[in-house]
Parts: C-alpha cells; sequence; structure tokens
C-alpha cells in the first residue's frame, strides 16, 4: 500500500470537491432557472469530459495549464505536474456529475411552493435556502457524492497534466498503474480494494438517498382522500 | 377584534395572447367569489392582487396601500409579493413537503418561540394542533388545506385569496371547510375573493359574486341579485339557468308583462327599465319552478297564469330533484321537482301534460349586454351593483 499516494488522493478528491461544490451548485441553478439561447450548447460542452476520451480531456488541459496559455502567460500560474493540476483534472471530469444531478434535483422543485413563499413573505435569498436547496438536496448530495467518487478515480488525464512524481503527484490510480507495471501484485491488490470499497460505499450511499422513504413527494402524489380530516373536523 | 372594515380596490388591464384580462373589483369585508370556466382569468386576477403577476396597467390598493399603480401621470408602484404578504390559499395546498405542519404555518410568523407560539394558535384554531408535527404527506388532503389556511392567515393579512382551494377535495370535507371559512371570515372580518368554476362551491361560501367570462367581468353582485336577474344570456347560461325562449313583447302593465312565444301568451314580472312593446327579449324560466297540473284537480295560484300543454319525452333522477323533459311545441322544457311530488299522476315518457308557472318565475334578460362595462378603466372607485 502506497500511503503517500493515498494521503495525494484523498487531498486532490477534497480540494476537488469543494471546487466541484462552488462552481456546480451555482451553474446548476443558473442552468435549471434560465433560458437562453445556446443553453444546450453549453450543456453539452459541460458534459463532453463524461465520454470524451481522458486522453483527449488531459490533451485540452494541456494547451490550457501549459506554456503559451493565458494563466501561464499573464497570471505567471504554473499547474503543470504539480498536485494541482490533478485537482483541475478532477474538477473537469467531477463537474459534469455534479451539474447534471443537481440541476434535475433543482428544476424538479415545484415552482408554486417558491410562489407560495414570495406570498408569505419571504425574500428570494430566504426561498433559496429553506425552501429550493432543502427540496433539491437529495439531487445535490448525489451529485456531490458522484462528482467526489469520480475526482477521486481520476487516472488518465491526471496522468498527462502532472505525470508520475511518487510522492509529489502520483495519485492512487496512478499509483496502481504504476504497481501493476512494475508486476508488485499485493501492492495493487490492496490499493484496487480500497478504490472499490470507497466507490462503493459512495454509490451505496446515492442509492439509499434516491430510495429514501422520506424523500420528498411531488404534489400530485400529495393528494390523498379525506376521510381523516371529516373525522377530525367534528 | 374590532378593526376597521378593509377596502381592497383592483383595476387591472393586461393582454395575454389568447386573452385580455380588464377586472374592476372593490371588497370589502366579506366573500366575494369569482366564478367562471377555466381560462375566464380568475387565477390572474388573484396572482395580480399578491404581485405574482403583474398587470399593463392599472390601480391595486388595500386601505392606504397601494400594491400596484401604473397610471399615466401617477408615479408607477410595484410592491414584490413578499411586501404585500397577502394570504394565498392555492389548489394544490403548496406546503413545504420537508416542514411540518407547525413550521410551514411558522414560515411567515417566524420560527422563534414567538411565532412558534402564533402558528401553534391558528393550528389550534383550525383544529389541527394534534397533528402540528406531522409532515404535510401524513396528513389528508383536506388537514392540509387547514394547514394551508392557518399559513396564509400567519401572514396576518386582512386578505385571503382562495384560488380552486377545495376543488380537489371531497363533499363533506369541502363543506366543512366552506362553514369554516364563512365563520373565519366573519371573525376576522377578512377580505376573502374565493375562485372557483364550481357552481355549487360559489353559492356554498359566496356573498357576492362576480361572473368572469374571457378576462372581463359579466356581472357582480349579491348571489341573490345575480340569480333574479342575470344581466345577460350568458350569465344566466353560466349559472345553470335552463328553458330559455325568446319572445316578443305584446303588453306592458304596470309590473306585468306578456310575451308572445310562438305563439303562446307568457305573462312576467315586468323588469326595470321595461322592455318596449315589438321588442323581442330573452327569458328564463327556473326549472324548479315549473309544475306539472293534475287535470282533475282546481288550479292553485302557482299555476294559474302560464298553462302549457306537452308531451313527457324524457325523465331521469337528479342528485336533488327529479327531471322531466316536457316538449311543448318544439322546444324542450326541463321540469325538476322533489322526488315525492306528482306520486298520483302518470309522468312516464309520451305522457301528454299539462304544465304551467307563475308570473315571478319568468326571468327577463335585459337586451343591453353588461351591466359593468369594463372596457374603460374608470376613475372613481366602482359602486356595488344595485337592481
Amino acid at each position: 500500500m502506497n500511503w503517500s499516494a493515498f494521503w495525494l488522493s484523498l487531498q486532490v478528491a477534497a480540494v476537488a470537491t469543494v471546487c466541484i461544490i462552488s462552481i456546480g451548485l451555482p451553474l446548476a441553478l443558473w442552468l435549471a432557472r434560465t433560458n437562453f439561447p445556446g443553453q444546450t450548447i453549453l450543456e453539452t460542452i459541460l458534459m463532453l469530459p463524461l465520454i470524451l476520451p481522458p486522453s483527449v480531456v488531459g490533451y485540452y488541459l494541456l494547451l490550457a495549464l501549459g506554456r503559451g496559455s493565458p494563466l501561464v502567460e499573464w497570471f505567471h500560474i504554473r499547474l503543470l505536474f504539480s498536485w494541482p493540476a490533478a485537482v483541475v483534472a478532477a474538477v473537469v471530469v467531477g463537474l459534469p456529475l455534479m451539474i447534471q444531478s443537481s440541476r434535475a434535483a433543482l428544476a424538479n422543485v415545484d415552482p408554486r411552493l417558491e410562489q407560495a413563499a414570495r406570498t408569505l413573505g419571504a425574500g428570494e435569498l430566504r426561498i433559496l435556502m429553506q425552501i429550493t436547496l432543502p427540496l433539491a438536496r437529495r439531487g445535490i448530495i448525489a451529485g456531490i457524492v458522484l462528482g467526489a467518487a469520480r475526482a477521486l478515480g481520476e487516472f488518465g488525464a491526471t496522468l498527462m497534466v502532472t505525470g508520475n512524481i511518487p510522492g509529489r503527484t502520483q495519485t492512487l490510480p496512478i499509483a496502481i498503474y504504476d504497481a501493476v507495471q512494475a508486476q508488485r501484485y499485493q501492492d495493487a491488490n490492496l490499493m484496487v480494494l480500497v478504490m472499490t470499497a470507497i466507490a462503493f460505499v459512495g454509490l451505496w450511499w446515492v442509492r439509499r438517498l434516491e430510495r429514501s422513504p422520506e424523500a420528498v413527494t411531488p404534489l400530485s402524489e400529495v393528494l390523498q382522500n379525506d376521510q381523516e380530516a371529516t373525522a377530525i373536523v367534528r | 377584534m374590532t378593526r376597521k372594515q378593509p377596502q381592497l380596490y383592483v383595476d387591472i388591464r393586461r393582454r395575454f395572447p389568447h386573452l385580455t384580462l380588464a377586472i374592476q373589483l372593490q371588497v370589502g369585508a366579506e366573500i366575494l367569489v369569482l366564478f367562471g370556466p377555466s381560462g375566464a382569468g380568475k387565477t390572474q386576477t388573484l396572482q395580480a392582487i399578491a404581485g405574482l403577476m403583474t398587470p399593463d396597467e392599472g390601480q391595486i390598493i388595500l386601505d392606504q396601500t397601494i400594491f400596484f399603480q401604473r397610471r399615466p401621470g401617477l408615479p408607477s408602484i410595484n410592491l414584490p409579493p413578499r411586501r404585500r404578504r397577502v394570504g394565498y390559499v392555492f389548489q394544490h395546498y403548496a406546503l413545504f413537503p420537508h416542514m411540518t405542519a407547525l413550521e410551514n404555518v411558522a414560515f411567515p410568523t417566524g420560527n422563534d418561540a414567538q411565532g412558534r407560539r402564533q402558528a401553534y394558535e391558528l393550528l389550534e384554531r383550525m383544529n389541527l394542533a394534534h397533528l402540528a408535527h406531522r409532515k404535510p404527506h401524513e396528513l389528508s388532503g383536506g388537514q392540509q388545506q387547514r394547514v394551508a389556511i392557518a399559513r396564509a392567515l400567519a401572514t396576518e393579512s386582512p386578505i385571503l385569496l382562495l384560488d380552486e382551494a377545495f376543488s380537489a377535495l371531497d363533499q363533506p370535507v369541502r363543506d366543512q371547510l366552506h362553514a369554516d371559512l364563512r365563520t373565519l371570515q366573519a371573525e376576522r372580518g377578512l377580505v376573502v375573493i374565493y375562485v372557483t368554476h364550481n357552481l355549487d362551491d360559489a353559492f356554498a361560501v359566496g356573498q357576492r359574486i362576480a361572473i368572469l367570462r374571457e378576462g372581463q367581468i359579466e356581472q357582480i353582485g349579491t348571489l341573490d341579485a345575480v340569480c333574479r336577474f342575470p344581466a345577460n344570456t350568458r350569465v344566466a347560461r353560466m349559472l345553470g339557468l335552463s328553458n330559455m325562449i325568446k319572445g316578443q313583447v305584446v303588453a306592458v302593465e304596470l309590473n306585468r308583462l306578456w310575451l308572445d312565444w310562438n305563439g303562446v301568451r307568457i305573462e312576467a314580472t315586468c323588469p326595470s327599465p321595461a322592455p318596449t312593446v315589438g321588442s323581442q327579449v330573452t327569458a328564463f324560466v327556473r326549472s324548479e319552478e315549473i309544475r306539472l297540473v293534475y287535470p282533475d284537480r282546481p288550479l292553485t295560484r302557482f299555476v294559474d297564469h302560464n298553462l302549457l300543454s306537452g308531451r313527457i319525452v324524457e325523465r331521469r333522477p337528479g342528485r336533488r330533484l327529479y327531471h322531466i323533459w316536457v316538449e311543448v311545441g318544439t322546444t324542450m322544457i326541463e321540469i325538476a321537482h322533489p322526488y315525492t311530488a306528482y306520486t298520483g299522476l302518470d309522468t312516464s315518457i309520451g305522457q301528454v301534460v299539462q304544465i304551467g308557472f307563475r308570473p315571478e318565475s319568468v326571468v327577463i334578460i335585459p337586451e343591453a349586454g353588461r351591466l359593468i362595462t369594463t372596457q374603460q378603466p374608470v376613475a372613481q372607485p366602482i359602486s356595488e351593483y344595485r337592481r
């Protein structure tokens, strides 16, 4: 077991998750609430990293972070072959999952509930914090978990932008690749087991969230019969 | 609770792709029913009052507070919904599903100790205190709507708007809520506007009724006045009046009027202003006020004026009354009678019977269309329609 790779992976995934939430949630809210020309194109571009080969994503990232990019030329920020580059790669591949899941959840919140809140004297920020986000929380949490799991497991693009420097940029997936190349199968077995366990727990949690009996019922399903009520009013 | 009687004044216009809304209303502490078919603009009117929809022009004023104003020469005002804070009850309750009943009601009052106590008192008032900690999905539809009403009252607004609020509920629950609503209105002196497309609901709660059609008010007045004197044939049809007859006025005398209807003389009470002799008028005869005449008994005062003869072509039991259709000449006349009436009379299909009705049962429709013209905005609040 390569502990430095394990801790580096956690560090990268944690920072990436924070970025995924802070970029993904406002973006999802915006996409769920507005309609503008070219929205479909933007959404498609945001989804692209899900299906593009990791090497293609990695190549784009090399262009975006490498010599000649605005980041380097204007701001003199050099990320390539350091762990923050792994964070960038993880964010790019994790964001689509976060956006997709939370956007759907936010769009599903009944606008009448927000209207009701408005007539009850609530401002837009209060509506967001007390009505919209709580009602969409399952989809948002699912998106965060999926995005974080994807960030933790990122391999291809990461390899291209960080290289494979043990102790500095070698994340767990890269360490597994390394171990297999060097035929250190015992090492690889353990790390594969750890990755599988983390992924399993994450996905299991998401499934449980979706199936929870306490899940918010859509208004149409709320309509039930009223026999009970007649008994109560007397 | 003594409070100055609230007054809500609404005069708005708004163009939609398929509808031009032009509504004028003045509502005091009362229950006003907005009645009309779907698409008539009832919900839009409520939304405009609550601030969920912005009219193109007009004024919405509650007492001294201008909710909305867009008029040439006057400063534009458009308070956002949260500053109008009117009680709004939606058809499907729109309770917050992730909050308990108490938290829902405490949403406008604030979730501190005082707000929660106030919310609890409102739940007690709605007989729901024992369910305060249930979530909406653990409540029946009727209970949910009570929570929604309590939540709307918690805004402490003198206005309570109900948008088809009870239409998803079963009849017994609905009856109970109608009774509660009438009590609440009287208790708190609320301005209640109750939107429905259901005539029974309109009669169950309303004191005054505004009949909407295609974005405009066809007639507004007390239920009694509107039923007695429908402004036009559309209103009469919407109120479910059947037995339309068209005839020519042949004589007018004091408070009596005679019509020639396909050669039959019909006596009616004369509306004011009286139609001129020779003019064509439309009239309705209430189906439940038409009697069958026993051939072997003396005529009662109910039937000694308009006696007609016809053949029974259909009969069907109704919810409250039994219905018989009689063909008089070429016109079908509907008669509704109590289940146990006419047991000594053969009312099977094909029988020829005599029918009669009092002159008071004939409702003459004025020729001029709307009683209140809503084409032009009026400067002064309109006064209540009086007959």
